[in-house]
């Protein structure tokens, strides 16, 4: 320290130079304008358009614009989610998107998203592309239609995956955690990537298949917490990963179908030397997920069905890993009147399916035997102002806490409460 | 599924929405329910000579959109509007242009290379070339 103060005290120059940069950090400071105040305006920004309805902005024939935004608000009764959600309920939760796409000709279509997305500490008024690619049609007919996507490619996944940020196209304001986990949300979003989709239809139906591979956006704090449980020195990075998913619908969409597998390749890169930081190790995370659905006009019956491998090698003891996860959820909606859903769902999550009560593995690695299940009931009501506005609630009762997020707003395991409640309230507006 | 008829003399089919393309489009071997389930659901992006299928619908709770998703299509409402919006979310395509009401309709489509759009039969005039399937 004395030697620095003396060596900067002797040079006129760089202290100038570190005064400068001083000056210009406070008024980048004074610059940088409150996350309330930004989210504000975006309500205001899109608030302006609601008196015009539902209606996308085409530019130009060849152009489309679409957005949305979301306010949620979480209470629980013990544990944190999204914040301080158990004193009082937080309403850090923000998630907005500006969609463009621009299809100069009949082969050829750019599209771009930007995501906002404030959701607890995990995600602090984040702005991130989601993504942003080239869509080349190689062949299209009547039956068939094949074709190349390139660039940031939104991740196939079940379901929900691809537009899971977007609340008029999930069920409930919190996805079935089991299968779409929040705390490895980044992971699965999307990746810089290369996908080969193909499509046959018939009078039976439709068979879709996307196959995709490229490099997950996997550098971020969160992707730390998903996969090590926490914050070390060190960065994680993604290597070259794999994700497939073949898709069957009955012609109207009555049944709809679909088996996804990925393999999804992390690393970790240390910083320091232990015990105080990890080795650089390896996570091989290999998901096969079956999806089915059921639709009529009223009632739409859900059910995805996951087992997850995860082999976690190279970061020392205690963190290495290999076992297989199961999750599972039934789900059923009903639209009991016009622009009124009902939802009730069962959604299970077991970290390790050789040991579905935890035990075993609270005495391996220590972290309460809860940590490593979760079974969640949850029943919901959304209700469509209009086709561009909802307004939905739910309440989970949840009994254990394997996907407890972020993880940084429950630092503890051991203050984690195996049983607790979640109450959500959410508005949404989309154009 | 290639049937072009005349439906006139059946009177339940009076009340049906009728499937409009603009006169310049000629849908060849593209008149099949799963042809336009894929058109509508915005899967199926070219005709068959190349050029670029414009779809038209009107707002997802008018009557008319209602009556051809559920009757013409055989597909509930929410299902297109689902798809759509997975579609345009997740950057993989597009929704259908909204537009106002079938006097709309009927300009859009009739002014529209490439346009296709539904209306009820009472409102096709010469400006749009009917389809029956």
């Amino acid at each position: 320290m004395d030697i620095f103060g003396k060596r900067l005290f002797g040079n006129k120059m760089l202290l100038q130079f570190i005064h400068s940069q001083h000056r210009l950090a406070n008024f980048f400071k004074a610059l940088i304008i409150p996350h309330w105040m930004i989210v504000g305006f975006l309500y205001i920004i899109l608030g302006w358009y609601v008196t015009e309805r539902a209606q996308a902005f085409d530019l130009t024939e060849d152009i489309q614009l679409h957005g949305f935004i979301t306010q949620g608000y979480f209470l629980t009764s013990d544990n944190r989610i999204f914040g301080k959600s158990d004193e009082g309920g937080s309403f850090d939760y923000t998630e907005a998107g500006i969609t463009g796409s621009w299809t100069p000709h009949s082969d050829f279509r750019f599209a771009a998203q930007v995501l906002f997305r404030r959701a607890g500490i995990g995600n602090n008024n984040d702005f991130e592309l989601d993504f942003g690619l080239l869509d080349y049609t190689i062949l299209s007919t009547v039956d068939y239609r094949l074709g190349v996507r390139l660039g940031r490619v939104k991740t196939p996944f079940g379901f929900y995956n691809e537009t899971r940020d977007v609340l008029f196209t999930r069920p409930t304001i919190l996805l079935p955690q089991s299968i779409y986990a929040d705390a490895q949300r980044d992971l699965a979003m999307s990746s810089d990537s290369g996908f080969i989709y193909g499509e046959y239809r018939n009078d039976w139906g439709n068979l879709s298949l996307e196959l995709g591979a490229g490099i997950p956006r996997g550098d971020s704090v969160d992707v730390e917490l998903g996969i090590l449980g926490d914050d070390f020195p060190g960065e994680t990075y993604s290597e070259l990963s794999y994700v497939g998913r073949l898709g069957y619908e009955t012609q109207g969409g009555k049944f709809r179908m679909a088996i996804t597998s990925a393999r999804v390749d992390t690393r970790y890169d240390p910083k320091l030397l232990p015990p105080d930081d990890l080795l650089g190790g390896k996570d091989i995370f290999i998901p096969v997920i079956f999806s089915g659905q059921y639709n009529r006009e009223k009632l739409s019956l859900t059910a995805e069905y996951a087992f997850r491998s995860v082999e976690a090698t190279g970061f020392g003891s205690g963190f290495d890993r290999k076992m297989i996860g199961e999750s599972y959820y039934l789900q059923a909606e009903y639209r009991f009147r016009q622009n009124w859903q009902f939802v009730l769902r069962y959604d299970v999550m077991y970290n390790d399916r050789n040991d579905k009560n935890g035990r075993k593995n609270e005495a391996k690695y220590g972290s309460p035997a809860h940590t490593w299940f979760a079974k969640d009931w949850t029943i919901g009501l959304r209700h469509y102002i209009n086709p561009s506005f909802l307004i939905a609630a739910e309440y989970h009762s949840i009994n254990g806490t394997a996907w407890i997020v972020p993880i940084q707003d429950n630092p503890d395991p051991f203050d984690l409460k195996r049983r607790w409640n979640l109450f959500a309230l959410a508005v949404s507006y989309r154009f | 599924m290639l049937i072009i008829c005349i439906m006139s003399g059946i009177s339940s089919a009076d009340n049906l929405p009728v499937v409009v393309v603009n006169p310049t489009v000629d849908p060849k071997s593209f008149l099949s329910r799963s042809a336009f389930s894929a058109i509508f659901g915005m899967r199926l992006r070219k005709w068959e000579d190349g050029s670029q299928i414009k779809v038209f619908v009107l707002a997802d709770d008018s009557p008319l959109h209602v009556n051809f998703s559920k009757n013409i299509l055989r597909v509930f409402p929410y299902q297109l509007r689902l798809a759509w919006d997975r579609l345009v979310f997740s950057g993989t395509g597009e929704e259908p242009t909204k537009l106002k009401s079938e006097q709309q309709m009927r300009e859009m489509v009739g002014s529209t290379p490439g346009a296709i759009g539904y209306l009820s039969r009472s409102m096709i005039d010469e400006t749009v070339k009917a389809i029956n399937f």
